[in-house]
């Protein structure tokens, strides 16, 4: 079952992933951002949005059956750590540079998710243990 | 043309507004689908869900935000994007705190603080 949730929870960091990659390459091909059909034509006329709709699609469903099964906390954790992935990968695909500001920001922002999903495993231990209290 | 570092475009910070309006607003409406416990298993907890309006709620929000979400990263770096939007996590805590009642426990509030920290850094900072 373990194994179940590590791929459960790869396969949804790996489609936001696939998500924001293809985001980035997609809206770069619609420049410039103009509020007009033109924009929307050129957003869906190149395959890139596609990839999007596949991992958005993709994460929604593997998500909707985390949230049945799997522990809460790595699973939110699991779901907001691609910011790690897409990072490294913008700086291979994109030449991003990672400045101080960046690496700063993304490391509070890591060790908040990490605290957020300690939080719920937390709450979801306390759950379990009244429920068998009450039993 | 990528603007420079640290000199974000109103349009830019609109956008990153809307998205968060638009996220939050999705992810409540998802889990007032989900959490339903009259919904049953398997296809007839889909069914149960796409005969109540938050399934579709959820979904219009995710649509809109998906365009949105486009032409944010379109002028802003991808790396630098996806920083900012973290801020997506700490509205939706604050709105289930509003909505659901859910419980701000300490390490909670200290989660929610070092996410818009990172994003404020990441904001001032480029």
């Amino acid at each position: 079952m373990k194994r179940f949730y590590l791929f459960g929870f790869l396969l949804l960091m790996g489609f936001d992933t696939l998500a924001q990659i293809s985001f980035k390459y997609a809206g770069t091909q619609a420049l410039p951002v103009e509020a007009s059909l033109a924009w929307l034509l050129r957003v869906f006329g190149q395959p890139w949005v596609y990839g999007a709709v596949i991992g958005y699609v993709g994460a929604f469903f593997t998500w909707m059956a985390l949230l049945k099964h799997a522990p809460i906390g790595p699973a939110f954790a699991a779901s907001h750590l691609e910011v790690v992935s897409v990072m490294l990968l913008s700086v291979w695909l994109f030449g991003e540079h990672l400045n101080l500001a960046r690496v700063l920001g993304a490391m509070a922002i890591i060790a908040g998710i990490v605290c957020l999903g300690l939080a719920e495993s937390r709450e979801q231990a306390t759950d379990a243990t009244s429920a068998t209290a009450q039993a | 043309m990528m603007p420079a570092a640290g000199a974000i475009s109103s349009v830019v910070v609109g956008l990153w507004l809307l998205n968060i309006v638009l996220d939050t607003g999705g992810q409540l409406a998802f889990k007032a689908a989900a959490g339903d416990e009259h919904a049953g298993d398997g296809f007839a907890r889909w069914k149960h869900m796409a005969a109540r309006p938050w399934l579709w709620l959820g979904i219009g929000c995710y649509v809109i935000e998906f365009l949105v979400w486009i032409a944010f990263l379109s002028l802003i770096p991808l790396s630098e994007g996806v920083l900012l939007g973290s801020i997506n996590i700490v509205a939706i805590m604050l709105a289930g705190r509003f909505l659901f009642g859910e419980e701000l426990t300490r390490l909670r509030v200290l989660g929610i603080a070092l996410v818009t920290l990172g994003v404020a850094i990441v904001g001032i900072g480029g």
